[in-house]
């Protein structure tokens, strides 16, 4: 049974899908220098994301999914309640239902691109040069199994 | 109307010199009669104005008698030339092109209007023509892929849809920023350098290197093998309506500039980000069958960018030139 989405159980599985990256299946329709680029990222990142949902069902104000990224890993994956503190590289904001969109299969890319998912805080342009390497996390995180309230 | 010369010959001769003739067929050209001016042409009338650009009130008017109904085209030639005189190979590289069209002119369309907040009350009526303009080239891409390309739906979405699977996936870097500079721009409407980094990446990265650089290729395509006439008007009438576009924001940075010298920061910060991300390429487009080859596309937005600062007056700091220098691809022979 899949875990129950922004449980710690989710976030452990988010981590490990993120270390590990993308399948095959995801890397075979892009070229490999894309790949070379997306790896390259992810092995000197050394930011920390954290992404919200601003209306969790049962939950008085948003939750977020705290990512530390270093040396090509995760080394911190866990969920920040409304009321614990919140410091982050970049926060990011995205509605519950299009986080249930998102793990249904609609695109990363038009998720950024049509302001589903938004910077809240953070450094625009420092983001935007790893753009490609967040998308595609944003993919591995929608595909991670998840239980929806 | 000049001699057609092959799709490419604008990387290898350089900039043209336009007569006063020519200009005014440019400008003065009604929808019908845009069927007979030169994309190189066009291309280049955007960069005669760059260097005394004109006010906002001139680009107003201009648009007024420039503005064209894209419900008066007519894609009945444009389909039988797409099903029965193009190649397999030319239609899957023409729409593997139009697709970022087709999403690009929806979003330059809804991302502009927060521009406008902060503008000056001239700069206003420039920025609501050319929202209408984007309007319209997304209803002519929505025309074209339901009556030329045969893509179904029920709304413009749909249509969006059905074309995203062509779209690449580094769409994102630029018309992505431009989402979240847009979101910058709705919380902090007169934050003056947030408007200048916006406008770097619209005016000048997407519209004035991106847009004008891949217009080119499918029409000058279309020109050179004759097909799809609704297209290569409507599209022209597009680049015409860009090239206001363009010398509107060109004005608008160098403006800018001149009021505050520490906004070239500002231009050279996007532009280092948006060039960090531009020379990676996530699928292959065959650019072949339209006359173009991969390298001689990007070639185009490099020689695009330089000549569009040039003529501005904006350099580069040496970390810039640096990157362009590894980003930019060494064209044999050109």
């Amino acid at each position: 049974m899949a875990a129950e989405f922004f449980s710690k159980e989710w976030a452990d599985a988010v981590r490990d899908a993120l270390t590990a990256g993308p399948d095959e299946r995801a890397r075979a329709v892009k070229l490999q220098e894309y790949w070379d680029f997306f790896d390259w990222i992810k092995s000197v990142y050394p930011a920390s994301w954290a992404l919200g949902c601003r209306d969790l069902p049962g939950l008085g104000g948003p939750a977020y999914l705290f990512v530390q990224w270093s040396g090509g890993a995760v080394t911190d994956c866990r969920i920040i309640g409304p009321d614990d503190p919140l410091q982050a590289t970049y926060v990011l904001g995205m509605d519950y239902r299009d986080w249930k969109a998102l793990h249904d299969g609609y695109d990363a890319q038009r998720t950024v691109m049509y302001r589903k998912i938004m910077l809240e805080q953070g450094d625009l342009l420092e983001f935007f040069k790893a753009i490609y390497f967040f998308v595609e996390s944003l993919a591995v995180i929608g595909a991670a199994p998840a239980a929806y309230p | 109307m000049t001699e057609r010369k092959s799709p490419t010959a604008v990387l290898r001769e350089g900039p043209r010199a336009l007569s006063d003739a020519q200009v005014r067929e440019i400008e003065d050209s009604s929808l019908e009669q845009v069927l007979n001016v030169d994309i190189d042409d066009v291309i280049e009338y955007v960069h005669k104005d760059l260097r005394s650009l004109p006010d906002f009130t001139t680009l107003y008017r201009k648009y007024l008698k420039q503005r064209w109904d894209v419900y008066d085209l007519d894609f009945t030639q444009d389909k039988i030339d797409w099903e029965e005189k193009m190649t397999e190979e030319e239609r899957q590289s023409f729409i593997a092109v139009a697709s970022g069209f087709h999403h690009g002119e929806r979003q330059v369309e809804i991302e502009l209007p927060v521009f406008m907040i902060g503008a000056s009350e001239e700069e206003k009526l420039h920025i609501a023509a050319q929202i209408e303009d984007e309007a319209r080239h997304t209803v002519f891409f929505d025309r074209f892929y339901r009556e030329v390309v045969g893509l179904k739906g029920d709304d413009i979405m749909d249509i969006l849809d059905a074309s995203f699977p062509w779209v690449s996936e580094t769409f994102v870097a630029p018309f992505g920023l431009l989402a979240y500079q847009a979101d910058e721009l709705r919380l902090h409407p007169y934050d003056e350098r947030a408007r200048v980094r916006y406008g770097t990446n619209y005016f000048l990265w997407i519209e004035g290197v991106l847009a004008l650089s891949v217009m080119k290729v499918t029409l000058s395509y279309a020109r050179w093998r004759g097909f799809l006439p609704a297209y290569y008007t409507g599209f022209t009438a597009t680049c015409r309506d860009e090239s206001r576009h363009v010398q509107g924001g060109m004005r608008y940075l160098q403006d800018a500039v001149r009021k505050d010298p520490t906004m070239i920061k500002e231009i050279h910060d996007t532009l280092r980000t948006i060039l960090s991300v531009s020379g990676v390429v996530s699928r292959r487009i065959y650019y072949e069958p339209l006359g173009w080859t991969d390298d001689e596309v990007r070639a185009l937005f490099f020689l695009q960018l330089r000549r569009k600062l040039n003529d501005v007056g904006i350099g580069l700091s040496p970390d810039l030139e640096d990157l362009l220098e590894k980003v930019q691809p060494v064209l044999a022979g050109g």
